[in-house]
């Protein structure tokens, strides 16, 4: 995969705009910090970087193809080279831990492999590959265990566990620490940058300034365009300032553009800590 | 310290605040109110004049007949309605399982082409179709059908019961299917799972506990439905209930229904403890 890029790319909701005229590229094996207030529209970038919003205008280029007009076929052969974790871990919380970690495997399942794995587990290839991906995450005793019965901590590593079964090219990690203690932090974010140091291309998406210093390439967000882009050294207080200017702290409803996420009723509570963007809360 | 404002801007209260929309409302609920009246012949008066003739119908059914010969014919009755039930229930989970599937909205069709949606629109309007044929037609009048073209017989009613059963739950599966917390299913397709995969993993995993739920409650009401069924000559206690009647055999009847409410009471209790527990 030869890096990604966005060109002048708009995202409207219900005409509020979440990003607009974003220009962006970002070699292969880079490692970026997204930063930005509640609603700059930091989601909607990762998500336009699956296919996941529909897009206004603009062209998104993932290792060299127009993510935007790739047939259904080609996409999914394309995302399955794109691992995402995300702040509210998004596992089927009534499978198993272990067979959510081999989710990461789902893309590459044929229609008969995909039934038996939903019908007796994966295979013993990959079944030995998540034993291993737990047991590197530090749940190798957990994999049988029903995913919902797990602490938050422990759902964000089975989430890293998918990521290390799928051994994606480029990861999309949208607010992977926002819901998890301090060393549950750290833990997650060593193995992203070991995948990074692989060669994968490492997308992270933070509220948490202090843990994005430590990315050689920060991109501040503010009111869906671009307000910073270089080193960490050169994020001044004043650039800092300038970049959560008018964020109150709180997420006011109806300027959030990510409210139409939640309107579809998806897990509508999860947005109410996002209020502390911008707030080192470690 | 004099305030700037008196005025309170109020908030009000969990009703709707008087406006034209309310009034517009009532006035539509009290007219529907009327037109039903007097198109039905409503009235109390008759109800409470009326009750000299239910009165002497139910002195007439005591003391019930608990012969051995009625009560046999009360057991038969029951179990052959709850195995009409029974299977009317699982033939039609089994038949609304795949047709809900199929009636299930995609939520991911960002960048789709026109001809990708219109390929995707067939299946789902085609089931809908079918389920809403199979819902909207009552069990009684696909008794009917069904006892016109098989005969008499419990037969036909297990199958009047399994194709409503079908429409019902069919209806109740997908809106289920597509209720389920879209996050995760998300981010399924977002690391390269097709439609079936993430239904698979993402969508039936959410539901499954709501489907057998939900297939419980229907199996509850096939039973209410198979007592009636009867009065079409489609088996079942019901059948027997209409004998019974048609002979000015209270007694006999009184017996019929209550081991019929006893019945309905018992597989009601059952299947609601059951729910309960899957509900967590």
């Amino acid at each position: 995969m030869r890096g990604v890029s966005l060109e002048n790319v708009s995202v409207r909701f219900g005409g509020v705009a979440a990003l607009g005229d974003v220009t962006l590229g970002i070699k292969s094996g880079e490692q970026l910090a997204v930063i930005g207030a509640s609603g700059a529209g930091k989601s909607t970038l990762f998500r336009a970087l699956t296919r996941s919003v529909p897009l206004g205008s603009g062209r998104v280029a993932i290792g060299g193809h127009d993510l935007y007009a790739l047939p259904r076929r080609r996409l999914n052969e394309l995302r399955r080279r794109i691992g995402t974790i995300y702040q509210a871990y998004n596992l089927v919380p009534q499978l198993p831990a272990g067979v959510n970690a081999s989710l990461g495997e789902v893309g590459g399942m044929g229609g008969l492999g995909t039934l038996r794995t939903f019908l007796s587990g994966p295979g013993a290839g990959l079944a030995k590959r998540v034993r291993a991906a737990l047991e590197e995450v530090g749940l190798g005793d957990k994999a049988g265990v029903r995913t919902a019965d797990l602490s938050g901590g422990q759902q964000q590593r089975v989430a890293v566990a998918r990521l290390l079964v799928q051994r994606p090219d480029l990861i999309l990690a949208d607010e992977p620490f926002a819901a998890v203690d301090p060393v549950t932090t750290e833990r997650v974010l060593e193995t992203l940058q070991h995948l990074n140091r692989e060669g994968a291309t490492l997308l992270v998406n933070l509220h948490d300034v202090e843990i994005a210093r430590r990315f050689p390439r920060v991109v501040a967000l503010r009111g869906g365009h671009v307000a910073f882009d270089g080193p960490p050294d050169q994020l001044t207080e004043d650039a800092l300032a300038k970049i959560y200017a008018g964020d109150r702290g709180t997420t006011a409803g109806g300027e959030d553009p990510d409210l139409p996420y939640a309107r579809r009723g998806i897990e509508g509570s999860i947005r109410l800590t996002e209020g502390r963007d911008g707030v080192s809360s470690h | 310290m004099a305030s700037p404002r008196t005025e309170h801007p109020g908030i009000g209260g969990a009703v709707p605040r008087f406006s034209w929309k309310t009034s517009l409302a009532a006035l539509i609920i009290l007219g529907l109110t009327g037109y039903s009246v007097a198109g039905t012949d409503f009235n109390i008066i008759e109800l409470l004049r009326g009750t000299g003739d239910a009165e002497r119908f139910v002195s007439e059914m005591f003391p019930p007949d608990l012969s051995a010969a009625t009560l046999g014919t009360a057991g038969t009755g029951i179990l052959e309605t709850f195995q009409m039930s029974f299977l009317g229930a699982l033939l039609g989970a089994t038949v609304a399982f795949p047709l809900s599937a199929l009636g299930t909205q995609e939520i991911s069709t960002v960048g789709a082409s026109r001809g990708e949606r219109l390929l995707r629109a067939v299946p789902y309007h085609l089931s809908r179709m079918l389920l809403n044929v199979f819902r909207s037609v009552p069990d009684i009048l696909w008794a009917l059908v069904f006892v016109v073209a098989l005969g008499l017989g419990p037969f036909p009613g297990t199958l009047a019961l399994a194709v409503h059963s079908a429409g019902v739950l069919g209806k109740l599966y997908s809106e289920t299917l597509e209720a389920v917390p879209g996050r995760p299913v998300e981010a399924l397709a977002a690391t390269g799972a097709n439609g079936f995969q993430t239904f698979l993993f993402g969508r039936l995993p959410q539901a499954m506990s709501a489907f057998t739920s939900l297939t419980l409650y229907q199996w509850e009401c096939n039973i209410r439905s198979a007592t009636i069924l009867g009065f079409v000559g489609a088996g079942g206690i019901g059948q027997q209930i209409l004998i019974s009647m048609n002979l000015f055999d209270y007694p006999k009847v009184a017996t019929l229904v209550g081991a019929t409410i006893i019945v309905v009471l018992l597989v009601d209790r059952f299947s609601a403890a059951i729910r309960q527990r899957l509900a967590y």
